[in-house]
């Protein structure tokens, strides 16, 4: 569930936007380790699920491949729309900090749904990942690094929330966990964008094997696609 | 391939391929990490720009010099920025080349590196996609260097290893050559045996080598003392270990007859004058005593006088026959020491021991020597215990005087070079085996015979001086007939170490003749100088050399001694051979011999063939050749 407005600070750690920058240079280039195959893998993910969350979080998964099996064919208004609804109503907004005991931890969507917990980026990458299996090309989305205005209050918090771009200079539809509804970019006046990224890139033609080498995967980005791989998500 | 050649392509393969695959690998390794530099820098550089410009107004002039500012201060092939819809805003380009580095190692290399792109940010809009490339020439120049340094370092691992590898297969490779040639020279017959390797296999093939030696050094011991046992028994007086009669008397005819330096010398009779009393007195038991005493201080003279012969004619006369004496009056000095000591150790009674010496030489008969001498000998009996008479035969073959103009006439005669005479040995089925080459010198007007000079040359140390003369003679006479030829060497030759370099140099310098020349020593020569015989043996062995003993018979049984030197061939003495055909004892010694030479892979040869039936006896014990009077090359 999505904190209270003026709770806590969302998505605060110092330095996200410092170190989640560097990082960025990095995961742009670096993909992640090579020894899964790079095929989404339903039974791998209900295997790790079960040994790691018991049956709260396979019961989630399962949730989440009726959701893909559902929104397979529908029209991509539909897809956006349940996908950012499922993360938003299932998974409860918590710091890195208390979930993981760590600063600034990129979960996988698998990890997010094995708690029911998140923060801003775990939700844009399940967003991400969930509508990347739908179909939706990369190039049409972006994770975009946000300064977020709290309520009516002068305060600002570093946030992040998915993009969704119809055309690259069209203007984004945007999938946040602080808002229920998607809205197009311009209507959020508490969201000035700073910097946005995907995957692009990071994989050589249509493979999703990465082009880039062991070394550079350094970042949390890279770390959480490496982590997604070896899961069975990619 | 050899062993040792497979050492070395083994080393030098692991060298090839640990050191090569550790290159390509290190190289491979460089060249990826640096490609992958290449790659965090294109992205970093580019995200680091595209995220000052979304900060920025998107003034064009001030996106321009954004752009421009990074690409002029920092390593960049190509800035590029794209409109969403593809239109290019604004572009920077350097020219590739690479500077540097050598144009095969940039194609060999070659980078993948992809240009990185980034979006820069209008708000919640894309301004554009920012393209950028680094300028690969620092990446191909650190490369270069790097790759030059591994190379380097290989090569000198490489060096190192392969130094390494040469001592261990020199280490190797020392035993194992021992062995080699052990082996070899056992497939040849010589049984030598060699000092045990370390290493354990080649050492237990040494040690099963050198038992197979041993046995077979042990066999030949046994077999020509048994040989030896029955020649004595056949050819000397039971007694007192001196030739009987008739095998004295051969071997003083050989003497007289041969065509070399033996054929002269000094012949002695001595006499137990009071034998009957002496044996009377003392009993039969001590009379043999005495007699065996003599005839031991005449073998002792003909000992130190380089070889000698002594027989027993009868009774109480032996005769003592020393060729090629240097000093006649030291044959007789000698010869009175041993009487007189003999005198003096049998000092109960008168023995009566005269004795008579003469000179014999080429012309000479035995009738006439020993009539000399009995007439001689009857003398000195008359002066007493020790008498002592000198034959003064008249020699009208003394061609000089004094030893000032032998000298001269020798050393001038030599120096004008010798003349090979020819006599041809055959073998079994009477082709030529090769030619015997004693030499010839032109001494007042003539050509003479060994046995003329010899004594003499002997006798002025121009032994070597001759001998070399000789060789030369060969090697040229090989030359010029492509046949194989036999040469004499003088005794005092091989105890000249200088003579043997001259000689093997000489060799060398003539490898094709050096294989067709047939050396040989007489028998007696080689045996009282074993070391140094083996040791001309060695040098001569590897050049192709064949080198025999001549006169051999009495000290057969020695032969064990040689049978790993190399010996190619053994000539039986005269007297072994002489009448050989109504001698069963004696076929029997000789087929034996020959046997035992066959075991060892030396050649047989019979010396002094004198009748079709002899040379026909001999080819049928076996002996592979012969030569001698009786022996004609057919047309």
């Amino acid at each position: 569930m999505p904190p209270a407005p003026h709770s806590q600070p969302r998505c605060s750690r110092r330095g996200f936007l410092g170190g989640g920058l560097a990082l960025l240079a990095t995961f742009l280039v670096g993909g992640w380790a090579g020894q899964a195959k790079g095929d989404f893998n339903p039974d791998q993910l209900r295997l790790v699920m079960r040994t790691r969350y018991g049956g709260r979080g396979s019961a989630m998964l399962e949730e989440w491949f009726a959701l893909l099996e559902r929104l397979a064919n529908q029209p991509l208004q539909t897809q956006l729309r349940e996908t950012n609804d499922f993360f938003n109503r299932r998974i409860r907004w918590l710091d890195d900090i208390d979930i993981w005991g760590q600063e600034d931890y990129w979960a996988t969507p698998l990890e997010t749904m094995g708690k029911a917990q998140g923060d801003c980026e775990d939700y844009s990458i399940a967003k991400y990942i969930t509508l990347k299996r739908l179909g939706v090309p990369t190039r049409q989305l972006r994770m975009i690094y946000v300064r977020a205005r709290i309520g009516r209050s002068q305060i600002t918090q570093a946030h992040m929330v998915l993009g969704y771009y119809e055309t690259p200079s069209s203007e984004p539809l945007i999938l946040d966990n602080l808002v229920p509804s998607i809205t197009p970019a311009s209507q959020r006046v508490d969201l000035d964008p700073i910097f946005s990224f995907n995957s692009d890139g990071l994989w050589a033609g249509g493979s999703t094997q990465s082009r880039a080498n062991p070394v550079q995967r350094l970042s949390r980005w890279s770390s959480v696609l490496t982590r997604m791989q070896e899961q069975g998500f990619l | 391939m050899s062993l040792i050649k497979q050492l070395w392509f083994t080393v030098i393969a692991i060298l090839i391929l640990t050191l090569g695959g550790s290159l390509a690998v290190g190289l491979t390794a460089l060249r990826s990490y640096t490609e992958q530099e290449i790659r965090v820098k294109n992205s970093d550089n580019v995200n680091a720009l595209a995220l000052s410009m979304s900060q920025l107004d998107k003034d064009p002039v001030i996106i321009e010099l954004l752009m421009a500012a990074q690409f002029d201060t920092g390593h960049y092939q190509l800035i590029e920025l794209h409109a969403p819809d593809g239109e290019l805003i604004a572009r920077r380009e350097a020219d590739g080349r690479i500077a540097s580095v050598p144009d095969w190692f940039v194609d060999l290399v070659r980078f993948d590196v992809p240009p990185s792109q980034a979006v820069i940010q209008n708000g919640w809009q894309q301004y554009g996609t920012l393209t950028l490339q680094s300028h690969h020439s620092f990446a191909y120049h650190s490369l270069w260097q790097g790759a030059a340094r591994l190379i380097a370092w290989f090569g000198l691992a490489a060096l190192v290893g392969l130094l390494l590898a040469g001592w261990i297969v020199r280490t190797i490779r020392r035993p194992l050559e021992a062995v080699i040639a052990q082996a070899r020279d056992i497939g040849a017959r010589r049984f030598t045996t060699s000092p045990e390797p370390r290493t354990r296999e080649l050492r237990q093939v040494v040690q099963a080598m050198n038992r197979l030696s041993a046995s077979v050094g042990q066999m030949l011991h046994t077999e020509s003392e048994k040989l030896d046992r029955l020649r004595r028994r056949l050819q000397q007086d039971e007694a007192t270990g001196a030739l009987s009669r008739d095998a004295f008397m051969t071997q003083l005819s050989t003497h007289l007859e041969s065509d070399d330096e033996r054929a002269n010398g000094s012949l002695a009779l001595v006499r137990l004058a009071q034998l009957t009393e002496v044996n009377q007195a003392l009993g039969r038991a001590h009379t043999n005593e005495l007699l065996k005493s003599l005839s031991q201080g005449l073998h002792r003279i003909a000992l130190a006088q380089g070889g000698g012969v002594v027989g027993r004619l009868n009774g109480g006369d032996f005769a003592l026959l020393v060729p090629g004496s240097e000093d006649p009056d030291q044959v007789a000095e000698a010869l009175s020491a041993e009487l007189d000591a003999l005198r003096l150790g049998e000092a109960s009674m008168r023995l009566g021991l005269p004795s008579a010496l003469c000179h014999y030489a080429p012309e000479d008969t035995i009738g006439e020597l020993m009539t000399g001498l009995d007439g001689a000998l009857a003398a000195a009996e008359t002066q007493g215990d020790l008498g002592q008479q000198w034959v003064e035969t008249p020699r009208g073959d003394l061609l000089y005087t004094n030893r000032a103009d032998w000298r001269h006439a020798l050393e001038q005669a030599i120096a004008q070079g010798p003349r090979l005479a020819n006599f041809p040995v055959l073998d079994a089925e009477g082709g030529l085996m090769h030619r015997e080459s004693p030499s010839r010198l032109y001494l007042k007007g003539e050509w003479r015979a060994a046995g003329t000079f010899m004594p003499w040359v002997s006798r002025l140390d121009l032994s070597t001086l001759l001998d070399l003369a000789v060789t030369k003679a060969a090697i040229a006479t090989i030359t010029r007939e492509q046949g194989p030829l036999g040469i004499n060497l003088s005794p005092a030759s091989i105890r000249d170490a200088r003579f043997l370099s001259q000689l093997t140099a000489l060799l060398k310098a003539h490898p094709e003749e050096a294989k067709l020349l047939w050396v040989e020593l007489p028998e007696s020569a080689a045996l009282r100088d074993l070391e140094r015989f083996r040791h001309l043996c060695r040098e001569l062995y590897p050049l192709g050399c064949r080198i025999g003993l001549e006169h051999v018979g009495s000290e057969f049984t020695r032969l064990g001694d040689l049978q790993d030197s190399g010996l190619s061939y053994l000539k039986f003495d005269r007297s072994l051979i002489q009448g050989i055909e109504a001698s069963p004892q004696r076929q029997t010694i000789l087929r034996g011999m020959a046997t035992l030479c066959h075991s060892l892979g030396i050649l047989a040869i019979a010396e002094g063939v004198a009748s079709d039936a002899e040379w026909q006896t001999a080819i049928d014990l076996g002996l592979d050749g012969a030569t001698g009077p009786g022996v004609r090359l057919a047309d």
